[in-house]
């Protein structure tokens, strides 16, 4: 330890102590200030939704106003008189009842008195933090509806406070010697978890206390220091490299977690409730549904492994025979044949989809229309599983091949012609000149083209949404489109979507480092 | 290889050669058909050629609020092109020039972002954008497609830098110039034409891109052009007549910058993937 330190710069001790507390008070402060906000408006909302109660009740015992809230009575829902089937609300004003129209709040008071007769019950936040109640009132309805809250003001000055105990504990542990300045910053940044703590959020302040051990124990394995002076020996390197490393930081690693996140919680109108790993649970156990059914996630997987293996199989092999075609010096009008050959990859995609979709629907789709002559008439494409598959790949192999193509295209150019003379020479076969030339020099270029494709295909959420939607009855859904519909077609089950987004993240990283394995093995062999 | 085939083995090449071209040109086509043909069937004959030519779908397409969603869309490439570029041409820079410790971690945290779809992010990013009431706005779009144009454009330009000579730097590492003023001075007026071809790749790709603007801009002033493309397409009202002069409109431009620059690409693509 001694021999690490005399290699470090000679900084002043108390600098490097509050260097260390000022890292860790970053994040403790932001974590203070996520419980503050956390608990604030927890406790807001329970006082406002009181109020609102408090408020409708008066009302209905014709009490008058509590401060801060208003309350109506509401009548009874009255056919219109204009159009019996709509339905009336009169509210009682000084000036006597009239019926509720486009005045301010008469909306939020028809709504409430509505879902009040419904439920039995009624109490709810608006966004604008006014809360919304109703009780019985002897036929009629009292709904109060509340002022907006008032913003408790961020208490600046105790974390100020705060944070000067803290600077001034680590500064000191430093200055007493090197075994308490652990100790300081130990005890400077769990100052700063008290006030967390006072707030009612342990969660919170536990988080805190957790970071100032691990700084700690960061300080007392020298390893803050290290840091310090790699960052300074790196910092044009990192400074160059920030900006894009702090915007992926907020716009990728951030929504990732709380992506991640998501999958442990349900959402139902509006609430979030954790539920542990249930999400994940009803996903791999099939949710009750038998291996068959298209809901079971391994049913769904299995498709999505099939989609994927047929498509790659497809791309690779049509791909470079092309290329090998495309290759041969004697062919007239190569470039033009190139050219033509990659239009599919230049259409973007959707488009690509959609007009395949149009190709495929109805008894007069230009597919049945040819087929017609044929002598087979009338298919209809999205009926069984089998047809919709094979029109799915069929559009994605008509729309995935050129990149195949193109990249075996480039790899074969390298390949000097001596190779294949000298093979010749020896009286090698034409099936023996492929397999011993052409292949081993193609592997290193589609191996990553392969990886890369099934990536793409694994996910190819355009095709299977556009061109057979999931028809027959979910059956032809992959992953990520199955992900998709319990977001936003099947009642914005969040919680379920984010789960299987997690899964699919799991598999594909399983798939990258298993798969880059098997091309290392193979390279080795 | 060394010796040509029979005439009659080249004559059966170049006509199966010619068999795929009509198979790969057919949907197109039949696209370009239905464009100039009447009515809003999407083909009532095989045959690719139509019976009569008119001008009609592309009179209502401008006619519509066309113009007003191709200005959403240009917006929307635009900046996250800027945004995208912007932000990573120093860190690219930094990952071809300086060696450090987390460099290796950096390039395969842009790579595997890049090779993953953004699709795996849908959920989180509608969340958190419901949430700071950016859903409908072209700023949490543009936010949105950072997240797959920066590593984009990272690995992109870190594979144009490394093309770059390395003597410039050196000579003027020598007389005493700052990183940022090589960077500034040297690096990037070198790098215009790499810089060029990334940008326009990038606005390729947020320029066809649908699931999540299709996700995230539901109100149809909003929409981008593949979201009203989509919708003219596959509502029960589906006007294929437009449908087909739309994407003939919307693509045509990203065809031909494709041609333009597909050498590119595929350099770009598997570069990564091959040194990764």
């Amino acid at each position: 330890m001694r021999s690490a330190s005399t290699s470090l710069p000679a900084l002043p001790v108390v600098r490097r102590a509050l260097r260390d507390f000022a890292v860790g008070a970053v994040c403790a402060l932001a974590i203070a200030t996520a419980a503050f906000v956390g608990v604030r408006n927890r406790e807001l909302a329970a006082k406002q939704l009181a109020l609102a109660e408090r408020a409708a009740e008066a009302a209905a015992r014709h009490h008058g106003d509590v401060p801060g809230a208003h309350a109506v009575l509401v009548g009874p829902p009255q056919p219109s008189a204009k159009y019996p089937v709509l339905r009336h609300r009169s509210v009682l004003e000084p000036g006597g009842w009239r019926v509720l129209a486009g005045a301010r709040d008469d909306k939020l008071r028809f709504d409430a008195a509505n879902r009040f007769d419904r439920d039995g019950s009624f109490a709810e936040l608006l966004p604008d933090s006014r809360a919304v109640a109703a009780a019985p009132a002897r036929g009629t309805v009292a709904v109060a509806i509340t002022e907006p809250a008032e913003l408790a003001p961020f208490p600046w000055l105790v974390v100020i406070g705060v944070l000067g105990l803290g600077a001034a504990v680590a500064a000191a542990g430093a200055l007493a010697g090197t075994r308490s300045r652990v100790l300081g910053a130990l005890a400077g940044l769990a100052a700063l978890a008290v006030p967390p703590m006072l707030w009612g959020s342990w969660i919170a302040g536990s988080a805190i206390l957790g970071i100032a051990g691990a700084v700690a124990a960061a300080q007392r394995a020298e390893l803050t220091d290290r840091l310090a002076l790699g960052m300074r020996r790196h910092r044009t390197a990192l400074g160059f490299l920030a900006p894009a490393a702090i915007a992926m930081l907020v716009l990728v690693a951030v929504p990732f977690l709380i992506g991640i996140a998501i999958g442990f919680y349900d959402y139902h109108s509006g609430h979030w409730t954790f539920v542990g790993f249930h999400n994940f649970a009803e996903l791999l156990s099939g949710g009750g549904h038998s291996l068959d059914d298209p809901l079971n996630f391994w049913f769904i997987l299995g498709v999505t492994v099939v989609w994927t293996v047929v498509n790659i199989a497809l791309h690779v092999t049509i791909g470079v025979s092309l290329a090998l075609v495309l290759s041969r010096k004697w062919l007239r009008g190569r470039r033009v044949f190139r050219m033509l050959l990659i239009l599919p990859w230049a259409i973007p995609n959707y488009i690509t989809a959609l007009m395949w979709h149009g190709m495929f629907q109805g008894e007069y789709g230009a597919i049945n229309q040819i087929l017609h002559k044929f002598g087979i008439s009338d298919v209809s494409w999205f009926t069984t599983w089998a047809k919709a598959f094979a029109a799915d790949v069929t559009t994605n192999t008509w729309l995935g091949f050129p990149f195949m193509m193109v990249v075996a295209l480039g790899a074969l150019e390298t390949i000097p012609r001596e190779l294949y003379e000298a093979a010749s020479v020896d009286g090698a076969s034409a099936w023996q000149r492929f397999r011993h030339i052409t292949l081993p020099h193609l592997r290193p270029a589609l191996g990553p083209a392969v990886a890369l494709g099934s990536i793409w295909t694994f996910n190819m959420f355009n095709v299977i949404y556009l061109v057979s939607a999931g028809k027959p009855g979910d059956s032809t859904n992959i992953l990520v489109t199955d992900a998709y519909r319990w977001a936003f077609e099947r009642g914005d089950r969040y919680g379920m979507a984010a789960a299987e987004a997690a899964l699919i993240f799991l598999v594909l990283m399983l798939w990258t480092v298993f798969g880059t394995r098997l091309v290392r093995r193979k390279e080795a062999a | 290889m060394t010796q040509r085939p029979r005439l009659v083995a080249r004559v059966a090449v170049h006509l199966g050669l010619v068999a795929v071209v009509a198979l790969v040109l057919y949907p197109v086509l039949l696209v370009c058909k239905k464009a100039f043909e009447p009515g809003r069937a999407f083909a009532l004959s095989a045959s690719p050629l139509p019976d009569h030519v008119t001008l009609d779908h592309f009179g209502d397409l401008f006619g519509s609020t066309f113009l007003r969603h191709t200005f959403n869309s240009v917006v929307v490439a635009l900046a996250t092109t800027v945004v995208g570029v912007l932000l990573s041409c120093t860190a690219a820079y930094a990952l071809s020039r300086f060696r450090f410790p987390g460099r290796g971690a950096s390039l395969s945290t842009f790579l595997v972002v890049q090779m993953f779809p953004a699709t795996l992010l849908l959920i989180p990013l509608y969340v958190v954008l419901d949430h700071l009431h950016l859903l409908n706005s072209i700023v949490g779009l543009v936010l949105v497609y950072s997240t797959t144009a920066i590593p984009f454009c990272v690995w992109t330009l870190k594979g144009y830098f490394d093309t770059l000579p390395r003597e410039l730097e050196e000579a003027a590492r020598i007389d005493g110039a700052s990183p940022w003023l090589i960077f500034r001075r040297i690096i990037l007026p070198l790098a215009r034409p790499g810089i060029a071809v990334t940008a326009l790749f990038s606005f390729m790709t947020a320029w066809n891109e649908f699931i999540m603007a299709f996700q995230f801009m539901t109100s149809e002033s909003q929409f981008t052009l593949p979201v009203l493309i989509q919708s003219s397409a596959t509502e029960h009202t589906a006007d294929y007549g437009l449908f087909a002069a739309g994407a003939i409109v919307t693509s045509l431009p990203v065809m031909i910058a494709f041609y333009a620059l597909q050498r590119y690409l595929v350099g770009g693509l598997t570069a990564g993937a091959v040194k990764g």
